[in-house]
C-alpha cells in the first residue's frame, strides 16, 4: 500500500511539469492553429536562461522564472512575427516543416554557443525531501507542480475573465467571426504564441533545476507534451492537465510495477497516445 | 667579412635544420562538441606543441568533427583520406562511432591511432589490422577495475548492489556479465534498466527502494548525474555508496552538494601524483588558462607525444616506418609507462594501456579525490557515504 501511494504521488507530481510544458503547446495548437515543434529549443532557452543567470549572478533558478518567461515571451513573439504569421495560409505541412526546422536551428544554435556539455545548478533544496509518514515529497517536483498549478491556474483564469481571455478563446473557436465583430486576430495569435514560448521557458527553468541545462534537453519533454495534447485533443486546454496526470501516472505505475519497467517508458507513451486516438475514433463512430 | 660569414653560416645550419624536420599532417577525428571530445583536442594539440617545439619533428593537425555519431564520422573520414590525403589519423572516441569507422579505415589503410572505443566489439572490427594502435584500455579492463573495487567494498560490509544501467548499447551492453561478476563476489543483485535523459527516476528508485540496496550502482551518461543523486534522497533510498559509471560528468556537478560522496572511475585526475601528470597539469593549465579533469586531455597528449617519438625514430612520413616504431615506444606518462603489446585476447597486436590505468574517485569537498586502489589514494574511500 505504502509502495503504491509513494508511486500515485510520484506520478501526481510529475504530472505538474508535463502539464506546464504540453499547456504552452496546446495554447499555440488551439489558438494559432500551429504544430509548434520547436517548444522543446524555448523550454531549452528557458534552462539556459536560468543557468546562465545562476553562474554569472548565483541567482536562484526560481527567481529567474519571470525574468525568463519574458525572455521566452519575446523569443515566441519574435518567432510568431518573422516566421510563423508569413506561413499562417501555408497548407500544413509547410508549416510543420518551418517549425521542425526552426527546432533544428536552435538545437544547434546552442550547440555552437554552449557545446553539447550538461550543465548543472547547484541550490540548497535539490536533494530536500518532505516526509508525511513513510511517504516522501521531493521539494524541487512540489516546488514545480505547485508553480505549475498556480501557473495554470493563472491562465485559465485569463482565458475565462478577462476580455483579451474571451477574445483568444473566441479565435480558438472560430478564426473567421471574431475578426468580423473587431477583434485583432492576429493580435491574439501574435500574444498567444508569446503565451506560449513563456510557458515553455517558466518549464525549463524548473528542468534546470530538477535536471539539467544542454541543447537537448527540451526534446524528451516536447514527446510527452505532443502524447498529451493528442490524449487531450488538439487544442483542448482544459484537457491537458487530466491528460497530463494519466501519462505521468501511466509510466510511475509500469517503471514501479513492471520488473525492468524503467525501459518501457516510451511504450507507455505510444500506448497511451494509441488508446486515446482510438478511443476517440470509437466514440465519434 | 667576418660577421657576413657567421650570418651566412647561421643561415645554413637554420636551413640545413629545416631540412633534416619531418613534416607529416595527421587527421584528428573526435567529437569536438562534447566535454571528452574537446579535451581529446586540447591533449592533442598540447603533445604536438610540445613535439613541434622539439623542432626534429613538425606536426601540422587537420581536425574533423565526427560528431559523435557514425552518419558523420564517416564522411569526415573519407574526406581526411580523399581530401586532406593524411596517412595517419588520430581518433575513435565513441565505441559506436569507431565500430563504423572500421570498414573505411581497413578501405584507406592509414595508420589508425585510436584514442578511446573500449568495446570489445571494436576490437573484433579491427583484428585483422596491422595499422590499429589502441591506447585506451578494452571495456575487459574496466570490468576487473571496477570489479577490484567492488570486492574491496564487500570486505567493508556492502552486500547488496541495485544497478541502473541506460537501455541503449552503452548500458546494457555488458550489464549480463557484471551481474554475474558480482553474484559470484557474493553480491545480491538487482538491476533495472532506464532510459537516459528521461530525467523520470522516482518511480524507479521507489522500487528499488524496497531491495535496500547498499550500493546504487547507476551505468548512464552525463544527463542522467543529477537527477539520480536528487531522486534517490527525495524517496529516501539511502544506499551506502552511489556509484556512477558515465563517459563524461555534467559541467558543474562537483560544486553541487548533491554529488559530495558519489563515486566513480577514471583513468587520471589532475591530483595524480606522478612527474608525466605533474608536468601535464602545468602545461595545460598554461596553455588553456585552466585544469581539466576529463581523462581523454592527458590520452590525446600521450597519443601526439608517442607519435612524435615514433617519427623522430623513423625520420620519415612512411606510416609503416612510423607504425614499426611506434610498436617499439617505451615512455613514461600521466598514466603511467605506456608500451603496445598484443590484447589480452589476441585480437589487436597493438594495445596501449590495461585496468592498472584506472583509479576510483569520490567527490568530495567540490572536486573528485582518487580514492582507491589504496596505492594511488589521496584520501580514505567515506563509506558509508551521507546521502
Amino acid at each position: 500500500m505504502e509502495l503504491l501511494l509513494q508511486t500515485l504521488i510520484n506520478g501526481i507530481l510529475a504530472a505538474g511539469i508535463y502539464a506546464l510544458v504540453a499547456s504552452g503547446l496546446a495554447l499555440a495548437v488551439g489558438v494559432v492553429g500551429i504544430v509548434n515543434f520547436a517548444h522543446g529549443e524555448f523550454t531549452m532557452i528557458g534552462a539556459f536562461v536560468a543557468y546562465l543567470l545562476f553562474v554569472s549572478t548565483g541567482l536562484d533558478p526560481f527567481l529567474s522564472l519571470g525574468l525568463a518567461a519574458l525572455v521566452l515571451f519575446l523569443v515566441g513573439a519574435i518567432t510568431y512575427l518573422g516566421l510563423i504569421q508569413p506561413v499562417l495560409a501555408a497548407p500544413e505541412l509547410n508549416q510543420m516543416l518551418l517549425t521542425f526546422g526552426l527546432s533544428v536551428a536552435l538545437q544547434n544554435i546552442a550547440l555552437l554557443v554552449f557545446g553539447a556539455d550538461t550543465r548543472v545548478v547547484s541550490t540548497s533544496y535539490q536533494g530536500a525531501t518532505l516526509s508525511l509518514g513513510s511517504l516522501s515529497f521531493g521539494v524541487p517536483p512540489l516546488l514545480a507542480f505547485g508553480l505549475s498549478v498556480g501557473i495554470l491556474g493563472a491562465l485559465y483564469g485569463f482565458l475565462d475573465r478577462t476580455r483579451l481571455g474571451l477574445a483568444v478563446r473566441a479565435v480558438a473557436q472560430n478564426r473567421l467571426a471574431p475578426g468580423l465583430l473587431g477583434i485583432e486576430t492576429q493580435q491574439v495569435y501574435l500574444l498567444a504564441f508569446g503565451l506560449s514560448a513563456a510557458l515553455a521557458g517558466v518549464a525549463g527553468v524548473m528542468l534546470s533545476v530538477m535536471l539539467y541545462a544542454s541543447p537537448t534537453v527540451g526534446f524528451a519533454y516536447t514527446l510527452k507534451a505532443f502524447a498529451i495534447i493528442v490524449m487531450a485533443g488538439l487544442g483542448n486546454l482544459r484537457g491537458v492537465v487530466p491528460a497530463a496526470v494519466i501519462l505521468a501516472m501511466a509510466e510511475a505505475l509500469v517503471s514501479t510495477y513492471v520488473p525492468g519497467g524503467g525501459g518501457w517508458v516510451e511504450a507507455v507513451f505510444f500506448l497511451v497516445i494509441f488508446v486515446a486516438l482510438t478511443w476517440r475514433s470509437w466514440r465519434a463512430a | 667579412m667576418k660577421k657576413v660569414w657567421m650570418v651566412l653560416l647561421a643561415v645554413l645550419g637554420l636551413a640545413g635544420l629545416a631540412l633534416a624536420q619531418t613534416t607529416v599532417r595527421v587527421g584528428v577525428l573526435l567529437p569536438i562538441s562534447t566535454v571528452a571530445g574537446k579535451a581529446a583536442l586540447n591533449g592533442v594539440q598540447l603533445g604536438v606543441d610540445q613535439v613541434n617545439a622539439g623542432g626534429k619533428v613538425k606536426i601540422e593537425l587537420v581536425v574533423v568533427d565526427d560528431g559523435n555519431t557514425p552518419a558523420t564520422a564517416v564522411p569526415a573520414l573519407t574526406k581526411l583520406m580523399t581530401v586532406d590525403r593524411v596517412d595517419i589519423v588520430i581518433g575513435g572516441l565513441a565505441s559506436g562511432v569507431t565500430f563504423a569507422l572500421s570498414g573505411p579505415v581497413k578501405q584507406y589503410q592509414p595508420l589508425f591511432l585510436c584514442i578511446g572505443a573500449a568495446s570489445s566489439v571494436v576490437e573484433q572490427a579491427f583484428s585483422d589490422y596491422n595499422r590499429f594502435f589502441h591506447y585506451h584500455p578494452w571495456d575487459y579492463h574496466n570490468v576487473a577495475a571496477a570489479l577490484e573495487f567492488f570486492k574491496y567494498l564487500y570486505d567493508s560490509g556492502a552486500r547488496r548492489v541495485a544497478i541502473l544501467y541506460e537501455d541503449g548499447p552503452f548500458g546494457s551492453a555488458g550489464i549480463q556479465t557484471y551481474r554475474q561478476q558480482l553474484e559470484r563476489q557474493g553480491y545480491t543483485v538487482q538491476a533495472e534498466p532506464f532510459k537516459s535523459g528521461s530525467g523520470s527516476f522516482t518511480a524507479i528508485l521507489t522500487r528499488l527502494k524496497g531491495f535496500r540496496p547498499d550500493i546504487l550502482y547507476w551505468i548512464g551518461y552525463d544527463v542522467d548525474a543529477l537527477p539520480i543523486a536528487a531522486q534517490a534522497r527525495q524517496v529516501g533510498l539511502e544506499p551506502k555508496l552511489i556509484y556512477g559509471a558515465p563517459p563524461a560528468w555534467p559541467t558543474g556537478f562537483e560544486k553541487n552538494k548533491l554529488s559530495n560522496d558519489i563515486a566513480g572511475m577514471t583513468a587520471w585526475l589532475p591530483s595524480v601524483a606522478n612527474n608525466e601528470s605533474r608536468r601535464f597539469v602545468n602545461l595545460y593549465r598554461r596553455k588553456f588558462g585552466e585544469v581539466t579533469d576529463e581523462y581523454m586531455a592527458p590520452m590525446g597528449y600521450v597519443i601526439a607525444l608517442s607519435l612524435g617519438k615514433a617519427l623522430e625514430a623513423a625520420g620519415s612520413t612512411d606510416k609503416d616506418r612510423v607504425a614499426a616504431e611506434l610498436a617499439k615506444v617505451q615512455m613514461d606518462t600521466p598514466f603511467g609507462p605506456l608500451s603496445f603489446k598484443p590484447s589480452d585476447t589476441g585480437r589487436t597486436r597493438y594495445q596501449g594501456f590495461n585496468q592498472s590505468i584506472w583509479l576510483q574517485f569520490q567527490y568530495l569537498e567540490g572536486s573528485r579525490r582518487p580514492v582507491f586502489p589504496p596505492s594511488r589514494s589521496a584520501r580514505p574511500l567515506r563509506f558509508p557515504g551521507n546521502y
